[in-house]
């Protein structure tokens, strides 16, 4: 509960921040930040073209000239922030792995077992593998 | 089980602070963040028999033979019942498998459980149905592209592995009510837990003396 609590002050404090620069958004953010900024221009120029192909990207720079420049920057932005994210969502059980063997021997991987234990053992934990769990959106 | 009820509020508590820093005046739909992680992991047991391939062939032997419709749900609907899931509301455009921008935060909601470690480890079916409005053919053809469109967008954009996802097209043969065929209720995207993308792993090994 205590540290559910510090946990609800982080992420008021993020929340006030606006986004922190180092962490990234979920995913939910980088969908929503591309719908709010770019989704009025894709409706208007792009209504036949989905998201996935690289489609609704190309449209909208062949309509550059009437796209507003926030949509470029924010889906830039987005684009970036999911990139940092599945690498980090892929490079930390790597980076982890000493903490790991360190702090969870004997845990059955899966079901987020693994993650649950470092979170459990937050104080002995690199800066390096929290780092990379926080980008990952796993530690919040 | 505590853990999995405290992640789920950590989420939902995220998505309720996110939720005004994104703007989106239609985030907080039903379909929440909590509720996509806490559907998509009940998974108590699976059906191996339940295949992608499998569900096409019923709802394209349903078409086929024109199968009465009838008041009560279908077999695909209540073998599916069966399985740990969630349904979400993707809005397309007309007739088409366009996505609109104001599903792409749902898309990204679900792409945020299926990376997360407690469903790292799970594959999925993303099943599209319609309503009974336009000929069965043609809802069966529009339902499979639209559930495409949305594995391709969990794919490319979102990064989720392809070979965690299948997607199948029902049409209207998998009524969500089917005393209102026509209800837009019917109108559903489902994604279905199927099944582990490889055994779960041998425990940590215990540090050497």
């Amino acid at each position: 509960m205590k540290r559910f609590l510090v946990g609800l002050a982080a992420l008021l404090l993020a929340g006030m921040a606006g986004s922190a620069s180092a962490q990234t958004m979920s995913y939910a953010e980088a969908g929503a930040l591309i719908a709010k900024s770019c989704g009025p221009s894709i409706e208007k120029f792009c209504a036949k073209d989905n998201l996935g192909t690289g489609a609704v990207r190309n449209c909208l720079m062949a309509h550059q000239d009437q796209v507003p420049q926030q949509c470029f920057d924010d889906y830039a932005a987005a684009r970036a922030s999911i990139a940092k994210r599945i690498a980090a969502q892929g490079d930390a059980w790597n980076v982890c792995n000493a903490n790991i063997r360190q702090a969870c021997a004997g845990v059955q991987p899966g079901d987020a077992n693994i993650l649950t234990c470092l979170q459990d053992a937050s104080k002995v934990i690199r800066p390096a593998c929290k780092s990379i769990l926080v980008d990952a959106g796993w530690w919040q | 089980m505590t853990r999995i009820t405290r992640f789920v509020g950590g989420l939902a508590l995220a998505a309720a602070l996110a939720a005004p820093l994104a703007g989106t005046a239609t985030a907080q739909t039903p379909d929440s963040d909590a509720q996509i992680m806490q559907g998509l992991s009940q998974a108590t047991m699976f059906d191996p028999s339940l295949t992608a391939q499998v569900l096409r062939q019923m709802a394209q032997d349903a078409v086929t033979q024109n199968l009465p419709l009838t008041l009560d749900k279908s077999e695909i609907a209540k073998r599916l019942d069966k399985l740990a899931q969630i349904t979400v509301q993707i809005q397309f455009a007309l007739g088409s498998d366009i996505i609109r921008p104001e599903s792409y935060r749902t898309l990204g909601s679900i792409a945020d459980a299926m990376h997360h470690p407690i469903l790292a480890n799970y594959k999925f079916i993303v099943v599209g149905n319609t309503d009974t409005t336009g000929t069965r053919a043609f809802n069966l053809k529009l339902s499979q592209e639209r559930a495409n469109a949305i594995v391709q967008a969990l794919v490319v954009v979102f990064g989720v592995s392809p070979d965690r996802l299948e997607a199948v097209g029902l049409g209207q043969e998998a009524l969500q009510v089917p005393s209102k065929p026509q209800d837009p209720i019917n109108r559903r995207v489902q994604i279905f837990t199927i099944g582990t993308v490889g055994p779960m792993g041998s425990p940590v090994p215990t540090s050497a003396p």
